[in-house]
């Protein structure tokens, strides 16, 4: 019998519900309520998401991101920022029980491990994807994916994005980029280190095509079966609570 | 205060703000795109470096002893890069 997954399409929401329902998935899968997930979702409005270790005024424009509607949000998992544009990026989240096979004592690997159905995925549709260490899928060295992780009640949560198309000038615009990392890459712009999945196709990808296509690659990798699932009402109550009492609050996003 | 970035080679940016008392830490912030796990440690840490003097190795110390208590795990940088950044901080503070 071949492992069924569960695979959401949780579809657009604001940005502090979207981290507030992958901390309630990764809650009920820790209470057995539901099986091991991949979900897909989108941002609207806009959003940065800053990583768990991360200084929101150190991060982001946020005077900018008021004035443009962008929301911006401190996620549970540590890595750097992003920001996710409505048009241009699918994130997605898998939450693993911690003792399933896949998953290693050790972070790297497990990055790896899971990192290789996107991989595949993208395989699928053409690109020439491959994993870089720590946490990033690039395509001829630059990056298209980013992916953070984190372990707790006995769960494995990694989300991460792609990107579909960028515009460099908006992400200028609302992130403060350190110039040192920059200058450690020898480059000079967004543009030489990070590309897209319509620049490196030369077409304009749907959404639907690539989630397919991340669908198959992580069903191949991980030699698992997804099938089209619901939220239960557990999660969404609780990340109903989440957003309200966490993700939304100022104590939280500006915290460090 | 003090305030120092440094970037790891083949790993991720850490970002320093230092108060310092003589030669000792009196209070820091570390931020930047690096992961601890689990995450929630970084207050315990912080707090567990005050009132170190301001050298590497000492500081390097400290934080590996924190990381090997807490069976705690740092992915980007090492308990020296940390320490590092820590002293730059201290050097940038007039």
């Amino acid at each position: 019998m071949i492992e069924e997954w569960r695979l959401l399409d949780t579809g657009f929401h604001d940005a502090f519900y979207n981290m507030a329902l992958d901390e309630a998935i990764a809650v009920a899968r820790s209470k057995n309520l539901v099986s091991n997930t991949l979900r897909f979702f989108r941002w609207e409005p806009s959003a940065v998401s800053i990583g768990y270790f991360q200084g929101m005024e150190e991060e982001v424009d946020t005077s900018t991101c008021d004035a443009r509607g962008i929301d911006y949000v401190r996620r549970r998992t540590g890595g750097g920022a992003v920001y996710h544009d409505r048009d241009g990026e699918l994130t997605y989240s898998l939450i693993v029980n911690q003792k399933h096979r896949l998953i290693s004592k050790d972070f790297q690997e497990t990055y790896e491990t899971l990192c290789s159905g996107l991989v595949r995925g993208l395989r699928l549709l053409g690109v020439q994807a491959e994993f870089k260490r720590i946490n990033d899928i690039v395509v001829e060295g630059k990056k298209i994916s980013g992916n953070a992780q984190t372990r707790r009640m006995n769960v494995v949560h990694q989300h991460g994005t792609v990107l579909l198309r960028v515009d460099p000038s908006l992400m200028f615009a609302v992130l403060k980029v350190p110039n040192e990392k920059i200058r450690d890459k020898l480059v000079k712009s967004v543009e030489e280190r990070v590309t897209s999945l319509n620049r490196v196709l030369r077409r304009d990808i749907g959404f639907e095509e690539l989630k397919e296509a991340l669908t198959k690659g992580f069903e191949e990798t991980f030699g698992i079966r997804l099938t089209e699932g619901t939220l239960i009402k557990f999660e969404e109550q609780t990340a109903a609570t989440l957003k309200a009492e966490k993700y939304a609050t100022r104590e939280w996003n500006f915290k460090r | 205060m003090g305030k120092a970035q440094y970037k790891v080679e083949g790993g991720k940016l850490i970002k320093v703000q230092l108060e310092t008392e003589g030669t000792r830490v009196k209070k820091v912030k570390i931020t930047g795109d690096f992961f601890l796990h689990p995450e929630e440690l970084i207050e315990e840490l912080e707090k567990g470096l005050e009132g170190a003097t301001l050298y590497e190795q000492v500081l390097a110390d400290r934080i590996e002893e924190f990381i090997k208590k807490n069976k705690a795990v740092i992915l980007g940088g090492s308990p020296e890069d940390f320490a590092r950044c820590i002293v730059m901080a201290g050097a940038s503070d007039d």
